[in-house]
């Protein structure tokens, strides 16, 4: 080649291709560029968790710069002057240090804090999503069992963390973890000893905490979110039936440029949500907790809210002792079933979930089409049992609270949740079956006689009857409009509805335009369907 | 007293019931009247002499307790029965629980209660600072009882000693953060948000209702005046730089507010995402 | 929009040459999609280039990111100039964590709106439709893969030579038990050494001498220290005995009334510990049978003691029973007395086990 002078303007081109040439990336980017993507709000519940993830990371390190995992005892000499003086461990002295003598170093911990809160607050969301519509069937299985164990690896990252800084009320939680690690029946005093190095709480269970809390569960949870979004990646994302989009198809945008530019975006409000909860929102108050001494404990003494269903669990066990009357006798302490056994029952029960259920319906085909939470009234009457279940212990969890604030009895509150746990969940599942059916009936309604007008005809015979707007224009045998096949997709409920899947008037919080002028009036032909409209299709109908 | 007033009604009806001669009648009048004269005196000096029974262990209240004794008998007596004896099943007795324990209950406005329930709940006080002082008075200078010693109730206090009391003594049952907390069976330990310096200190030293008593041999006055230092300043000045302390509830309000705030505002924000445009 | 009839046509269709100048880069673009099997079905602006929408719409996007950079600055100059230290008596400035969480929260909220609102308003409005291909696309390939590995197996010959596969097993779990002994081995750790869950900080002395009762700052204890209806947290008198050394020994001293501490004594006597209490005076462990947490929430009503973890309730008149709640056995009970000196010591350790239950606990 001439010598030439340099040409700022080919410079990428020039770079772009000097890189193809020795890494051949030009197709595979072009794949990922291409790559669609459907659009739903609910498919952005788990990119919360992801995001909060993220924080947490960058969050994080920060606060390893300051913190010192170490149970030696120092005495605070910091400038929060009330806890001057007092003897506390090296790892509570530094988190102190964090709050008051690193600059900006509250809000650093706040926003981790609460990052946290976020990310498995944001992990139950885009679990309830993800079951109640189905995106779990066959091929996602393994993705819905990895998802279910981000939440307890997460549980255990929050555990890890929250006893971090060795104040009063995390060294209670500790304790009380203690006590469930002791209640295992057979080696429990044995893997309790052996976690802490002897008897509770020992001097080296913070060091052990903070190398699994800043290295192997962040591992395994960066480990496990790759893997979850390979496979989201591999295996597609799920999409709503709806207009053109089947089983076999994906209909959205492109990765590049929409789609990517959204995700920056709401990965910033994610990132600025957070970090205005961390400036204006106090969080784990800990110079208020002291250091953890075995005797100061303090009423209302609560876990994060993610633990609270087993502390709430813990609460509403009776006092049940299982005794063995073996040489000097063995026991069974009650505290071993609402913490130990509960929570394997639970890991067990989400994620063998896709394999229960597609056993119980025998459907064994690719899933690549979300149900509405209405057709699959079972599944969506199991979920809110659950989800009854679920609320109930965390509600008890924090009873005494509740108690004190709405002056009712502590012990009323314990039999309310004792008595709740067991009649709320049927309920829940019947009510919601019985909503769901009826939810389903009345879609099945419009596609059989079409919208209601609120127009009133009265009949020769003297009878009023109200005229109903046919979803079709398409003329059956007898001369009425045939009934539209049931696609488990939104129905037009009302006039202006029709003919748009989107709501008719523009605005979220109030119009930002006026609605469409008057409703089809009856004497005008009935309002053409978009030709789409025809084309509705989805794996139920495909079968 | 029965035996006298017998013999005192005896003579009544002797003097009505018989009919009396005029002549041996006006001998026998004058000596009936100086016999009742006499016995009236004796009754007289009796009516005197029996409340100086009790002078006798009790100097006469002040004037200060006797205005107490009058608001006592006015608002108090119901429950807590004649001279604060207590009535069974209505009111304790109050000898003995000393002025520390009445300027609690009632400069609190606990006292008096409302109706019978699990525990009296603070109000608005209904006495003035100065009936509460009168009240205070009468009862102590009933029965005696420990008193809140006047003056600055915080002097020369140590903040950090506080807080070291405050965790082991006081924490337990008013929360880290002097929130309060649930009892057994609907009853509670009330927030110390309210309380004032003499509040806190008569709650100290007369173990109200259910709280431990903590005389001044177990939390000498000046570890006490470290507490109420630590409260009144640490506690309720809300010094830290943490922004809203969403009530201090603990980890349960946290747990509220991420998902009434935090998820809130995001599923908003991605229904505006992903909402058609 | 069938997909079927147009994914038919994409693929009858000839490729298209993309050196071919009369191609638009659009075209490209889309050319490259098709490859992909995407098929972009709808496209459209939603705002006119140089329209007064287009105009107002950057204007506002530009507003946003001008917005994050001023609060970006302000985040920065408070950071450095705000004052932020806490200082005793005025604390620190409240307003100090919330002014950097709005200034950066509103930074980060102006960026990730003006990104949103540039890809939301900006951008043409698409739909393509990309075939997901999740069947299986080629049953020869899963045949050749199958058959390609029992080959594997067949050239290994395992099944011919069993031998090696048995004693390869034979090698490689000893190396695995290798890999897990040295974390194993060195993190178990006996439990019951010395019997330290069966004995705490009041077990006597070598001599046979008895442990006083002390207070937080190590004081001994009288007994007019303690007022009637009022509880005091006590600690073993040893070295480390106010410490969480001693995790298991904090204890309630109680002074219960008169007519409380005869039902407590006759509760007592019915258990055979007529002579645990001492006067009217009462001890019993602080650490909760249930889960370990300090069960110190004493009324001196109606004698009950709470912990506020599990809300487990104990009966103190009737040997710290339990009465409501998930805790199965009573708090056990320190004996106490006086010494000669007038303070009190433990009798002897708890004869109990202290804190949560656990298998071996006779």
């Amino acid at each position: 080649m001439k010598r030439r002078k340099f040409d700022a303007a080919a410079l990428p081109a020039k770079t772009a291709g000097a890189v193809d040439d020795r890494f051949q990336v030009a197709t595979p980017l072009r794949k990922l560029l291409n790559k669609v993507f459907p659009d739903h709000w609910s498919f952005l519940l788990g990119e919360i968790a992801l995001f909060s993830f993220v924080i947490l990371l960058l969050t994080g390190v920060f606060l390893t710069f300051f913190y010192e995992p170490a149970m030696t005892e120092v005495t605070y000499d910091g400038s929060y002057a009330p806890l001057r003086g007092t003897p506390m461990s090296a790892a509570y002295a530094s988190s102190l240090d964090i709050s008051f003598d690193v600059r900006g170093g509250l809000i650093m911990r706040q926003m981790h804090h609460w990052s946290a809160l976020l990310f498995m607050a944001a992990i139950v969301v885009h679990m309830l999503r993800v079951f109640f519509t189905g995106a779990f069937r066959k091929p996602r299985e393994t993705n819905w069992i990895i998802g279910s164990l981000l939440f307890w690896v997460g549980f255990l990252a929050g555990f890890t963390g929250y006893s971090l800084p060795d104040d009063g009320l995390s060294g209670t939680g500790l304790r009380i973890a203690s006590g469930i690690i002791l209640s295992i029946p057979v080696i429990g005093s044995w893997v309790s000893s052996s976690i802490f190095a002897g008897e509770f709480p020992g001097t080296i269970i913070i060091s052990r905490f903070f190398i699994a809390h800043v290295l192997l569960i962040p591992g395994l949870l960066v480990a496990l979110i790759s893997v979850h979004l390979g496979l989201v990646f591999k295996q597609k994302h799920t999409q709503w039936p709806g207009p053109g989009r089947t089983n076999s198809n994906v209909v959205g945008e492109r990765m590049f440029p929409r789609y990517a530019l959204k995700q920056g975006g709401f990965f910033m409000v994610v990132f600025g949500v957070v970090a205005l909860m961390g400036g204006l929102f106090q969080i784990n108050p800990i110079w208020y907790f002291g250091p953890y001494e075995a005797w100061v404990v303090s009423a209302a003494s609560q876990p994060d809210w993610y633990v609270m269903f087993l502390d709430g669990s813990t609460r509403l066990m009776p006092a049940w002792e299982i005794h063995i009357p073996i040489g000097n006798g063995y026991v069974i302490p009650p505290l071993f079933w609402p913490t130990v056994v509960l929570p394997g029952i639970l890991v067990g029960l989400s994620t063998m979930y896709p394999f229960l259920e597609a056993r119980r319906l025998k459907d064994y085909k690719h899933h690549n089409l979300l149900q509405r939470p209405r057709d699959v009234p079972a599944r969506t009457a199991v979920g809110a049992m659950a989800v009854a279940f679920y609320v109930v212990l965390t509600l008890s969890g924090g009873n005494d609270v509740i108690a004190d604030k709405f002056h009712i009895s502590l012990n009323a509150m314990t039999w309310a949740g004792r008595v709740g746990l067991l009649v709320i969940p049927p309920l829940a599942y019947y009510v919601t079956y019985r909503l769901c059916l009826g939810l389903q009936q009345h879609d099945r309604e419009v596609l059989a006689h079409g919208v209601e007008t609120g127009i009133i005809k009265r009949l020769p015979d003297g009878r009023f009857v109200e005229v109903h707007q046919p979803l079709t224009s398409a003329d059956g045998h007898d001369g009425h409009a045939p009934a539209l096949d049931y696609v488990g997709w939104v129905v037009p409920k009302k006039m202006n509805r029709l003919g748009a899947l989107g709501p008719a008037i523009r605005g979220f919080f109030y119009p930002i335009e006026k609605p469409a002028e008057a409703p089809v009036s009856p004497g005008h032909p009935p309002v053409e369907p978009r030709p789409e409209r025809e084309e509705i299709s989805s794996g139920e109908s495909r079968r | 007293m029965t035996s006298d007033n017998d013999r005192r009604r005896g003579l009544l009806a002797r003097l009505r019931g018989r009919p009396v001669a005029r002549s041996r009648g006006r001998r026998r009048l004058g000596a009936a009247v100086r016999l009742a004269a006499a016995l009236m005196l004796a009754g007289g000096a009796y009516t005197v002499f029996a409340p100086g029974v009790q002078a006798q262990d009790n100097p006469p209240l002040t004037a200060a307790a006797n205005e107490g004794k009058a608001l006592f008998d006015v608002s108090c007596v119901t429950c807590h029965g004649r001279n604060a004896q207590g009535v069974e099943g209505r009111g304790p007795s109050l000898i003995g629980v000393g002025s520390a324990s009445v300027e609690f209950q009632v400069s609190s406005g606990r006292m008096p209660m409302a109706r019978q329930e699990a525990q009296a709940m603070r109000k608005p006080p209904q006495f003035t600072d100065e009936q509460v002082r009168q009240l205070g008075q009468y009862i102590q200078e009933l029965g005696g009882g420990p008193q809140v010693p006047s003056g600055n109730l915080r002097d020369g206090a140590n903040m950090s000693t506080g807080g070291e009391l405050f965790r082991i003594n006081c924490s337990q049952c008013h929360a880290f953060g002097g929130g309060g907390g649930a009892l057994s069976s609907g009853k509670y330990a009330p927030s110390l948000k309210p309380a004032s310096d003499r509040q806190i200190y008569a709650a100290m030293l007369s173990g109200p209702q259910n709280m431990p008593v903590f005389g001044d041999n177990q939390i000498t006055p000046q570890e006490k005046a470290d507490i109420i230092a630590y409260i009144q300043e640490t506690l309720k000045s809300d010094q830290d730089q943490g922004g809203f302390n969403l009530g201090r509830y603990g980890p349960s309000t946290e747990g509220l507010a991420i998902f009434l705030v935090g998820i809130v505002a995001l599923v908003f924000a991605s229904l505006w995402i992903a909402g058609k445009s | 929009m069938s997909t079927h009839t147009e994914h038919q046509a994409q693929q009858g269709r000839e490729p298209v040459d993309v050196n071919d100048p009369r191609l638009s880069r659009f075209d490209v673009v889309q050319e490259g999609a098709r490859r992909d099997d995407i098929e972009i079905v709808h496209y459209e602006e939603q705002v006119v280039p140089g329209s007064k929408a287009e105009r107002r719409l950057t204007r506002t996007v530009a507003l946003m990111f001008l917005l994050t950079g001023l609060f970006a600055t302000a985040f920065l100059v408070i950071y450095i100039w705000w004052p932020w230290q806490w200082e005793p008596g005025r604390g620190g400035d409240k307003l100090y964590t919330p002014l950097l969480g709005v200034t950066l929260g509103l930074a980060l909220l102006g960026i990730g709106f003006g990104i949103l609102t540039w890809g939301k308003k900006l951008l043409p409005k698409e739909v393509s439709i990309q075939d997901r291909h999740d069947q299986v696309d080629n049953p020869e390939d899963r045949k050749i893969t199958g058959e390609t590995m029992l080959y594997l197996a067949d050239e290994l010959g395992v099944k011919r030579r069993p031998l090696l596969g048995i004693s390869l097993l034979a090698g490689l779990a000893p190396v695995g038990a290798v890999a897990a002994a040295p974390l194993i081995g060195g993190l178990i750790e006996q439990p019951h050494k010395n019997n330290q869950m069966f004995t705490t900080g009041f077990a006597p002395a070598e001599g046979g001498e008895k442990i006083r009762l002390i207070r937080e700052d190590g004081r001994p204890i009288r007994p007019a220290d303690v007022s009637v209806g009022g509880q005091l947290t006590v600690f073993p008198g040893i070295e480390g005995g106010v410490s969480n050394k001693h995790a298991d020994s904090p204890t309630l001293l109680i002074h219960l009334r008169e007519d409380d501490a005869q039902k407590s004594r006759a509760a007592n006597e019915r258990k055979g510990h007529g002579d645990y209490m001492w006067g009217n005076y009462v001890a019993f462990s602080k650490i909760c049978t249930h889960a370990g947490c300090p069960a110190s929430l004493y009324e001196q009503q109606t004698n009950r003691l709470l912990c506020p973890c599990h809300q487990s309730q104990f009966l103190i008149t009737d040997n710290a029973k339990p009465i409501f709640g998930p805790a199965n056995r009573p708090l056990p009970q320190l004996p106490i007395e006086v010494d000669e000196e007038g303070f009190f010591v433990a009798r002897s350790d708890y004869t109990e086990t202290i804190g949560p239950d656990f298998w071996e606990r006779p």
